[in-house]
């Protein structure tokens, strides 16, 4: 990988991309997901790798040809009009959820995109015997600057963990 | 605890709650149970080339599964000969020989000691530590059908083709769709606070949970079909080790266009007609059924459904296979992979994924609601009141104990079916479950 250098911190494009994650974060823990799906671009790829275990030098450590999310906009949107039915058990009652994010930083992409990188921690409680979960993700996303402000074209989730120690994921991450 | 009582009420379809989150009764599965099943492990096409190799558990013991430099599978207990370190650490990748980082010990591929260092300073040669003809243990028995590679930790397991029996027949719907073979994708794997015999019961029948649980599927039109009451006219069977769930296709189809329906192209429909058998083309063209989920007992379940997988409303079939792999009495990781016809187009493979993974796997929008279901009855199941409940588990069953209806006639698979809902395949794995944790260790 080449060397690359993130735009210094005062450039208003990287604390435009910061500012743009952190609200989606709080939309994200307020499940307002319609609110979500509307700062996703129509040809949105979001794909969470699996990832596994791996001798050093074995030159890869996702799963080929598998992933626990690699949706398109039919898929995501499905998945949110699902959240909104009477019938999703699984958040009915709601997990209480918090996407920390942190190590921001913003690469140009040439014309009106950014590659923005970040670090995501979410904590998610659900009822009031279990314990609380946690999943640490490092994320990598393309966000293209539209006439309506910055949208989301690419999400790429990079979760720490090779055995998810989450129920599902009925939450976006 | 009293295991004669339990499998006395098991046997009668009277489930004691505690079965589903007690150390003892855990106890006695991982050693009269898991200690003497087939269970599987992975797939040969996760380990296509010499060298390929995957690592797996049975409970606590760890497997390499590896396919040796001649292209035979071996499964090798994953411990050192000498001080018991794993000798391998990955769950993936591709090797000659594995090398125990403790001591240095090196094993090939198909297990056999091939370096120890300072053999003849430290041992004395041969004469203190024969080296040769040391390996890996291997898994006491293994065998493989269809491609899918199932070891026994009881070295006189039966044949695993006999211990199948009529199980292998709706086996080949998921698993030998073509000459080609499917091919598996993954694992996905994650935990859940769930025992793991909930899931495995639930896929082995449980068609009455269907149009609740899963009713937000049905509500946003994931399905053609629009009610998810549907799965009532569908049939349970029961068949050797194995049961499982089907749906009933519209009437008057014939075989490719019963196939068409449910979203398969015409070449691969064209494999399938080579690849099964007329009784097997039967059970879609004449039947009218067409298979979803299944378990093979222990816990090995599969399932295949057809979603749409896009806003014109394609729809598209996919499978999956998985595996409940019990961490304790409390806990389970889940092990789901996606399978495909090897000889599928590349088109189909794409939308078959994506079928999966919006319907399946972690991330899954059944398998969502399913384990919070799951964990839930594991948590209730804890304590002092669970130890008095025996949960109602007798549906199709008279107060005689007698099935309230007939095994549907037109039901052309072996074993016993029924059509609509009943509990009749899950008590069929409780039972083995049974004669498993009754029997003399």
């Amino acid at each position: 990988m080449t060397a690359r250098k993130p735009l210094p911190y005062t450039d208003p494009a990287h604390q435009a991309a910061h500012q743009f994650l952190v609200e989606e974060a709080a939309l994200l823990d307020a499940a307002d997901y319609a609110g979500w799906l509307d700062l996703l671009c129509e040809d949105i790829r979001y794909v969470m790798p699996v990832r596994v275990t791996t001798a050093r030098g074995a030159g890869f450590d996702t799963m080929p040809g598998m992933s626990h999310f690699d949706e398109d906009m039919y898929a995501l949107r499905k998945r949110v009009q699902r959240l909104a039915t009477d019938h999703a058990w699984t958040e009915d009652p709601p997990s209480r959820t918090r996407h920390f994010i942190t190590n921001i930083r913003t690469f140009p992409n040439g014309g009106a995109e950014f590659l923005v990188e970040s670090a995501l921690l979410l904590f998610r409680s659900r009822g009031d015997t279990r314990e609380a979960d946690l999943v640490s993700a490092g994320r990598t996303d393309l966000l293209r600057e539209t006439g309506a402000g910055l949208r989301l074209a690419r999400r790429e989730i990079h979760v720490d963990e090779s055995v998810l120690r989450t129920q599902n994921l009925a939450v976006f991450l | 605890m009293n295991v004669a009582s339990v499998v006395a009420d098991v046997r009668g379809g009277m489930i004691p709650a505690h079965i589903y989150n007690d150390p003892e009764i855990f106890e006695l599965e991982r050693d009269r149970l898991f200690a003497r099943s087939w269970v599987f492990l992975a797939h040969e096409s996760e380990i296509p080339e010499p060298g390929d190799y995957v690592v797996r558990r049975v409970l606590a013991d760890s497997f390499i599964v590896a396919r040796d430099e001649s292209g035979v599978v071996r499964v090798m207990f994953n411990m050192c000969l000498h001080r018991g370190m794993q000798v391998c650490r990955a769950e993936m990748g591709n090797a000659s020989h594995f090398r125990c980082p403790y001591h240095a010990w090196t094993y090939r591929n198909d297990g056999t000691l091939t370096g120890l260092p300072f053999h003849a300073e430290a041992y004395g040669g041969e004469d203190g530590f024969p080296r040769l003809d040391q390996a890996l243990l291997p898994a006491p028995s293994m065998d493989i059908h269809n491609g899918l590679i199932f070891i026994s930790l009881d070295p006189g397991a039966p044949p695993l083709r006999d211990y199948l029996g009529d199980f292998a027949f709706y086996l080949d719907f998921y698993t030998r769709q073509s000459a080609a073979g499917i091919e598996l994708r993954g694992p996905q794997r994650w935990r859940i606070k769930a025992n793991w015999k909930i899931g495995a019961e639930n896929f082995a029948g449980d068609s009455y949970h269907t149009p609740y649980t899963h009713a937000s599927v049905v509500d946003i039109g994931l399905f053609r079909e629009p009610k998810a009451s549907k799965r009532k006219e569908g049939a349970l069977y029961v068949a050797g080790p194995g049961a499982g769930t089907t749906y009933k296709l519209p009437p008057g189809g014939d075989f490719a266009g019963q196939l068409r329906y449910v979203g398969y192209p015409d070449a691969m429909i064209l494999a399938m007609e080579r690849s099964w058998s007329a009784a097997q083309r039967a059970l879609i063209q004449d039947s009218g059924f067409m298979v979803s989920a299944a378990t093979l007992f222990p816990n090995l379940s599969l399932v295949h459904n057809w979603p749409q997988v896009d806003a014109s409303g394609t729809v598209v079939p996919f499978i999956s296979l998985r595996l409940w792999q019990p961490v304790s009495e409390r806990e389970t990781e889940v092990l789901s992979w996606f399978a495909v016809d090897a000889g599928a187009p590349e088109e189909f493979k794409r939308n078959s994924y994506k079928a999966y993974l919006m319907c399946f796997g972690s991330s899954g929008m059944f398998e969502q609601d399913d384990v919070e279901n799951w964990v839930s009855i594991t948590e209730m199941a804890a304590g002092t009141m669970a130890r008095r409940l025996r949960l109602n588990s007798r549906m199709g069953l008279s107060s005689e104990g007698k099935p309230i209806k007939a095994p549907h006639a037109a039901f052309s698979g072996p074993g016993v079916a029924y059509q609509g809902f009943g509990e009749f395949n899950q008590r069929h794995w409780l039972s083995q479950w049974a004669d498993r944790v009754d029997a003399a260790p």
